[in-house]
């Protein structure tokens, strides 16, 4: 500790985090350890549980709609995670170079994300319509054949991950610029002597600058797009047949319509040792290429 | 010369995707606008006269303000709450210079709501709060926490260290220093944890789905009931998701500059 108060002070100081602490405990860690118990257990609702070993997990990994579900979740996770690192980071430089930003362009660049996600669902449903919708429509107009888009088996992840490209790119390209403007002009300055050209300046020198931070930007994307739940609930709750199913959009099934808490729970735990997984690995990754 | 080509080319690609992003948004507000013969017109039409037809009918026919005085109620108190647990927790955190606390809460925001759904469910059920205000406002109390906790802390962190020192030193209390002496020097900090907290709790679905009955039912969820309406009644679906998403955007708008930095910051620091 840095500071010169006293001992008497250090510890009330230590003492604010309490309730904080607490709360977590109660509400996160007691709850994440009884998720865990109950996953090595069988627990139907309305009986007791028994000790079921690793007979939840074993039910898991026998599961066909589990091994779709971490098909659907990998391929929606990756091309959105993609969709928005290379979008975010082309309307960072866009925004750089531009210098200033009115406050009209703030507000629209917020917009996407500060939506409920509940009411992106929504209105993607009737823009997204295959009938009726404006989507086809503007197909139409570069003479395009129309697509089912949310009801078709083979589209319907590239039109969510297209959805959430849609709201989210902006949050990402804030966080890349932010890293932009932290870059030292130096670097800039002796490339400009040099006399090397833009696209070099770009992939040798801007792009292995801005890896942490697109890292980050990566890091906070991949533990929202791994949990993808409420734009598939409302849209497609995991169809056409299964095609959308996510690991959580499955849980959510298993656990509150089918009430198998036992076996809900061991999907939990592992779709969260999942989440935990990516993020220590490009934590790592972002260690690596610091500068 | 160049240089001035150059930067029409980017403002203009600018213009091209600020309207990209606008376009669901205005047209939802647009589609809750239109009569429910022009709303599902083929080619869509973009003049037609504008009617309030679908919210008049959208307040008059389902329990909407109802709905909205529960999302406020919870958010609000589940901001407050979060408020309370996290700015004494930042400014230990950042007094101490340890990172733990923070390290906790957000762990937390990163696992899978499913993962506490289950016990909450259970324990809940058993002490009989299912579809009370409380299990609510204390499950959305996990979303406000972590993200007080995320905005405050580079905010506390930016302080000069002999401002606070002096402040402790003076005997005024650790209570006292943070009142009178931190938490002004973090006013846009607030301002944005405040904020920031409300949108979320807000926005946030999966608790409330499970957690929530007819009576407390916010807003969210019950826009689920009116999807299954919406087939039918594209006009009165955009009107009560324009309704929906508005309090969100008008909080985000109304401080969009501090909202920015507020956010980046704490992702730069992360």
């Amino acid at each position: 500790m840095s500071l010169s108060a006293s001992s008497r002070q250090r510890g009330a100081i230590a003492l604010l985090s309490l309730p904080a602490v607490f709360f977590t405990a109660l509400m996160v860690v007691f709850p994440v350890g009884y998720t865990i118990w109950l996953s090595f257990r069988s627990a139907p609702l309305g009986h007791a549980t028994q000790f079921a070993g690793l007979a939840n997990y074993a039910q898991l990994f026998h599961s066909g709609s589990f091994w779709n579900s971490i098909e659907v979740s990998l391929a929606l996770y990756l091309l959105s995670l993609a969709l928005q690192l290379i979008a975010g980071t082309y309307l960072a430089l866009l925004l750089f170079h531009a210098r200033r930003m009115p406050a009209i362009l703030r507000s629209i660049l917020i917009s996407p994300f500060m939506v409920p996600p509940v009411v992106v669902g929504m209105m993607f449903l009737v823009i997204l319509d295959p009938s009726l919708g404006a989507a086809n429509w503007i197909l139409s107009l570069f003479g395009l054949p129309p697509s089912a888009w949310l009801a078709s088996p083979q589209w319907v992840i590239p039109t969510i991950a297209l959805i959430d490209t849609w709201q989210w790119t902006p949050f990402v390209a804030l966080i890349v610029l932010g890293g932009l403007q932290s870059l030292p002009p130096s670097v800039y300055e002796a490339a400009k002597i040099d006399g090397a050209p833009a696209h070099l300046v770009f992939w040798r020198i801007t792009l292995p600058l801005l890896l942490p931070t697109l890292m980050t930007a990566a890091i906070l994307r991949s533990v929202d797009l791994l949990r993808f739940f409420d734009i598939i609930y409302v849209t497609t709750q995991g169809g056409p047949l299964d095609a959308s199913d996510t690991l959580n959009v499955l849980g959510f099934h298993i656990g509150f319509e089918l009430f198998q808490f036992g076996y809900a729970s061991a999907l939990a735990v592992t779709l969260t040792a999942m989440v935990f997984g990516v993020v220590l690995s490009l934590n790592r990754l972002r260690k690596a290429v610091a500068w | 010369m160049n240089k001035r080509i150059l930067h029409i080319l980017v403002v203009a690609q600018l213009v091209v995707v600020a309207l990209g992003i606008l376009f669901p948004i205005v047209w939802m507000v647009m589609s809750s606008l239109k009569s429910s013969a022009d709303v599902t017109a083929y080619p869509p039409s973009f003049l037609f006269k504008p009617t309030l037809e679908n919210y008049t009918h959208l307040l008059e026919t389902t329990p909407f303000f109802a709905y909205a005085r529960n999302s406020l109620i919870e958010s609000g108190a589940s901001t407050i709450l979060g408020l309370a647990l996290g700015i004494p927790a930042a400014y230990a955190a950042s007094v101490t210079r340890s990172s733990w606390p923070a390290l906790v809460t957000l762990s937390a925001r990163m696992a899978p709501g499913t993962l506490f759904l289950v016990p909450w469910y259970v324990v809940f059920k058993a002490l009989g709060l299912v579809g009370t205000y409380a299990a609510l406002i204390l499950t959305q109390a996990a979303i406000t926490l972590p993200i007080v906790i995320w905005v405050l802390l580079p905010a506390f962190d930016a302080i000069p260290r002999s401002i606070l020192e002096a402040a402790l030193v003076d005997g005024c209390g650790v209570l006292r220093s943070l009142w009178r002496v931190a938490l002004p020097l973090v006013s846009s900090g607030l301002v944005i944890a405040t904020i920031l907290g409300f949108v979320f709790s807000w926005n946030y679905f999966l608790f409330a789905l499970v957690l929530s009955d007819e009576g407390t039912k916010p807003l969210v969820v019950a826009a689920f009931n009116y999807i299954g309406e919406g087939s039918t009644d594209w006009g009165g679906l955009m009107a009560a998701a324009t309704l929906i998403a508005l309090p969100p955007l008008v909080l985000a708008i109304a401080v969009q500059r501090w909202l920015v930095a507020g956010l980046t910051l704490g992702a730069v620091k992360g």
